[in-house]
Order: structure tokens, then sequence, then C-alpha cells
């Protein structure tokens, strides 16, 4: 396994205590670069003179560094320097998917984020630049669509982009699904939820496969563990997706390339996810839901880790165990009576 | 007279199904690609029982074919109470080995023919109450099988489907199972690579397609949501969902690793 010595080489830039206890010089330099970019980061970032961000773009910034989220992150010269390392986030322009970027970021990862807005591409694009001094590539299009994958992967071939980690986050669902959307909006559930991961995956291959150790990390859900009524078809591909990483992680053993998938509770990424699980699920799922930051942090130290199924947060764990290990008849008539509340 | 639509039905598993609903005296509608396998099942089923067949030549992967199926229906209002949707594909040859096309279609066309037909469909089951809905799967859906691996994705998603959909339709008296199978050998190369790779206990496991046709439509009328037919395959199926799922991967990995 050599998945975990690439791991720590990585984590090596922002975990303090790693340092601390091996490298006590490195420790009061890279403080000290930190302390002094994170000044610069202040009072120089808005006022910088080639910074193109929207307006927008810098308020967010400014957002998450009075959250103090920036301390994690002291920028080494050993950062920039893994820059020929790339990862490629699906997705990853909101939610979980730019969490995810934005872990990645923070250990060093230059991005290729791909969604299907150029608007919010191109915020998450500066704001990533900004914050963390990555290389970000931009590509809008529709991943539901079938050629999309190839079209992708020509990309990254054409431009030998060193690719270490694909991250699947691509996808749709919302508080009802079948029997509620037209039929149109369920294939392009089908066709996202799944089918991008499965188009993504066999396309990038051969490039992940030139990097290896590399990593796939795709993006299920809690809903995939079992059938949730209401949301039918949702659970139905997270499933696939869950049973397609398990599949993956063996086929792909041999080529030193690890899979894992990220299956998260509830996550308020939306003000409407919010509201309907507080109405679904109460006071317990409000308890359960993991902030979209931390779902991002951990999913991508897990993976880096090579776990194959990453679920976050202690109690969404305990949870899963649960309805893994409980007979599915009792687990569906729980879900579907909790999802008839109005 | 009641009808009862089988898509898929031409061959193997879902001929099988039709015979089931013949012998119970269901008129039929066969759906399939292939117009001259569909003409022999309607012999063949005419022949042995006092029924009407109809057939519909349609590729279930375009999208307008459901919605064509439905309107075939209602047009000329039939009294539809039972659906199953058979479709579907698999084989030895899955993700990795195929291309990126056949991959997507095998994962669109065990996924969505069911989906939309049961769409389309739901407005006529829904009249002549009580109905059955038959998704067929797979024991591949229990735990994922790696050298199958968009085969066991997909037909998982058809378990959770179907799970899901019994539980939306119970109010409108629509019953909904799936039936879910151990190996059958529909087609002599099923039957060569499940003895590859099985040995004698997959000689044990398998049922024949008459018996996998006949235990689906007597469960089905039975209201009962999982259906495995064969004894041993059942206790093996339970196994496999008791069983942690990293535990039952690693012995499917090893178990091909003996294979080769």
């Amino acid at each position: 396994m050599k998945a975990q010595p690439g791991s720590r080489k990585y984590r090596f830039h922002y975990d303090l205590h790693f340092l601390s206890v091996q490298h006590q010089h490195m420790k009061k330099i890279s403080l000290l670069i930190a302390a002094f970019l994170f000044v610069m980061g202040v009072f120089a970032g808005p006022g910088g003179k080639d910074r193109p961000d929207t307006e927008n773009s810098i308020l967010v910034s400014r957002e998450i560094i009075d959250t103090g989220r920036f301390k994690t992150k002291p920028i080494s010269e050993k950062q920039t320097g893994a820059d020929s390392a790339y990862a490629l986030v699906a997705g990853g322009s909101k939610g979980i998917g730019f969490a995810i970027a934005e872990a990645l970021a923070k250990r060093g990862y230059n991005l290729i984020l791909i969604a299907r807005h150029l608007d919010s591409l191109k915020a998450a694009k500066n704001e990533l630049e900004y914050l963390y001094g990555i290389h970000v590539e931009i590509i809008p299009c529709d991943l539901s669509r079938e050629e999309s994958a190839t079209d992708i992967a020509h990309w990254c071939i054409e431009r030998n982009i060193h690719l270490k980690m694909l991250c699947n986050v691509a996808g749709f669902g919302g508080s009802r699904d079948y029997l509620t959307l037209p039929l149109d909006s369920l294939r392009y559930m089908i066709n996202l939820n799944v089918g991008s991961a499965m188009a993504l995956t066999l396309t990038l291959l051969p490039l992940l496969e030139k990097n290896a150790p590399s990593y796939i990390l795709n993006v299920g859900s809690m809903a995939g563990f079992a059938p949730i009524p209401v949301k039918n078809l949702y659970s139905a591909t997270k499933s696939a997706v869950v049973f397609f990483s398990y599949s993956l992680s063996y086929q792909l053993k041999e080529k030193n390339i690890s899979v894992s998938v990220l299956c998260p509770g509830p996550v308020f990424t939306k003000p409407e996810i919010k509201e309907d699980t507080q109405k679904k699920l109460g006071w317990f799922g409000m308890q359960m839901a993991v902030p979209p930051e931390k779902v991002g942090e951990v999913a991508v130290r897990e993976t880096l880790n090579g776990k194959l199924v990453i679920v976050p947060g202690t109690l969404s764990k305990l949870t899963s165990i649960i309805i893994r290990i409980l007979p599915r008849k009792w687990i569906v008539s729980i879900y579907g009576k909790a999802g008839d509340k109005k | 007279m009641k009808y009862a639509l089988v898509s898929g039905g031409s061959k193997g598993i879902g001929f099988a199904i039709a015979s089931a609903l013949a012998r119970r005296k269901f008129n039929l509608i066969l759906v399939a690609r292939n117009a001259e396998d569909l003409d022999d099942a309607k012999t063949k089923l005419e022949n042995s029982h006092p029924v009407i067949v109809e057939t519909l030549s349609l590729d279930l992967k375009d999208n307008e074919a459901a919605e064509k199926i439905g309107n075939w229906c209602s047009e000329r209002n039939l009294p539809l109470s039972v659906l199953c949707n058979v479709t579907g594909i698999g084989g030895s040859a899955d993700y990795l080995s195929n291309s990126l096309n056949e991959s997507l279609y095998m994962y669109r066309l065990n996924m969505e023919p069911a989906i939309s037909l049961t769409h389309h469909l739901l407005p006529i089951l829904k009249k002549n109450q009580p109905a059955y809905i038959l998704n067929v799967s797979s024991m591949a859906g229990f735990a994922p099988i790696f050298i199958k691996n968009i085969y066991s994705a997909s037909k998982s998603a058809m378990i959770f489907f179907s799970y899901s959909l019994r539980y939306q339709l119970k109010a409108d008296r629509i019953s909904v199972s799936c039936l879910c199978p151990g190996p059958v050998f529909t087609r002599p190369a099923i039957e060569k690579e499940t003895l590859a790779q099985l040995g004698k206990f997959g000689k044990w496991m398998a049922v024949s397609p008459a018996k996998i046709g006949e235990t689906a439509i007597n469960r089905t009328f039975k209201k009962k949501m999982l259906i495995i037919p064969g004894t041993l395959p059942s206790a093996v199926s339970i196994l496999i969902r008791i069983l942690p799922r990293h535990f039952v991967c690693w012995l499917y990995y090893k178990l091909s690793k003996k294979t080769g």
C-alpha cells in the first residue's frame, strides 16, 4: 500500500501537529511564513493589483478568513512545489464538490473543476486561486451528456495533465422524485448520478494509471445504504454508486489506484435541504447534519488514507451502521413514514 | 379477461414468466426487440394455452418506446393488471473490458425501461386494481460482484427501486415484487461461465427457467416483496445480506482469483 506515505506527504503542509513531533525548526519557519502570508492575504488581498476577482468572490473570501478556517493553511514553499499534481472535481463549483476542491487546494493540489454554469465555476476558481495559491482550470459542461466524459479526457490527455485524483461529485437529487418528477428529469438523474461517474472513470483511467498511486473518490450518500421511498430514484442511483465503488476498488487494486466512496448523511448545502431535513427527520436530522467544509475535509483525508467507505460525522457513522444491519423492510417503513410528513 | 405485459418476454426468464401467466389465463402483451423471437413466443403460447398474445416489437432503450406502449394500451382500453419488467442485459464482459458505450448501454438498459414503463403504465394499472408489478433483478444486486461491476450496480438499483415503489404504491393497492434469482441457465454461455466460476456449487444453485417463472408469478400474486426461487439460493442470499459487505466482496474476489 503506497497510499499511506503519499498521503502523509500531502498532509505535511497543513498538519501542525505532525510538524511539532518531527520537525522542530521547520515548525517555526513555516509558522513565520504562514503568519506573513496570512497578513499579506488579509491586507494586500482585496487591494491587490492582479486579482481578477469579482466583487462577490472577494466577499466570500473575507468571510472565510473571518471564520478562522484560514489558520489551518500555512502556505509553505513545498506546497507550491507540488504544483504538478492535479485533481479533477466533477461538480466542483458548489456544495460538497467545492468543499472537496477546497480541501484538495489546502493540500497543494492544482484543480480542474467541471460544472454546468460558467459563473459559479469562475467564482470558485477565483476564490481557490486567491486563497491557496494553486492553479485552477475550469471546464463548463453538462456531465449528463454521453460525450462530455470523452471530451474532458481528451482535454486532459492532450495537456498531459499530471492527474492524481478524480472526484465524481456531480449529482442531482431533491426532496421527492419518482411519481413527482417528469421522466426527463429522472433520466437526467440516472445519467448524471451514475453514468457520469462510470464514464469519467473509464475515460480518465489511462491517465490515473500513469500517475499511480492515484485516487478516485465517488460521492454516494447514506441514501445508498437503504431505500428511501420518497427519494426513490435518488436512493437507487446512489446505491448503484456504492456498488460501483466497491467493485471498482477490487478491479483497480493491482493498478495501485485507491477507490473511495463518500456517503454523507444530511449536509446543508442549500436552505431547502435544511428545511426538508428539519421537517422529515426533526431533531435527530439536525444533530446528524455535518457542515459541507467538514465533509470535504474528511472525504479528502480519508481518500488519501485509502479508505473505501467514508461516512463523516460520528452520529452519521453510527446511524449508517445500524441502517446496514437492520432488515431492509424495517428501514423502508421507517423512512417511508418520515417521508410522509408534510 | 385480464391482461399482463411482459417486457423482454420473448426469451429466457421473460418467456418463462409469460408462460406462467398464460397458465393462469392471462392474455399477454409481449415487448421485445426481435420480431421473429416475438412471433415464435406468440405461436408457442397460443398453441398451448387458450389466451390472446399481442406482440410489440420495440427497442426499450429508445426514450419514446415506453410512451408508445402506454398509448397503445390506453387506446385499446386493455384491462392491464400485471406488469413484468424483465428487460435487461448482463454477460461476462463488464466494466473495464467493455467500451464506454457498451458499459453505459448496459447500465441504462437495466434501469430505464422499468422506470419509464412503470411511469407510463401506472394510470392503467391504477384503474385495474388489484394490480401487480414484478421487477426482475438478480442475486448480484445483494452485494457487489466486482467482475460484474455495472450489472451488479444496476441490479442493486433495481432492488432499491422496487422497495421504494412498493411503499409508494401501497395505498393504490398495487403490489410490487422483485425477483432476485441466482444462476439461471437460459443460454449455454451462462451455464459454462457459472460452472467455470462456481463449479459444483454453481450446478446446485442453478434453477431452471420454467421454475423461476412459475415461482415468480406464484409469489407475485401472494404479494411477496423479494422473490428468490430455490432453497439453496434463498439460503445463500440470506447469508449474503447478513454478512458484512466488505467480507462478501472479498469472498467474491478470492473466488475469482481461484478460477482465474
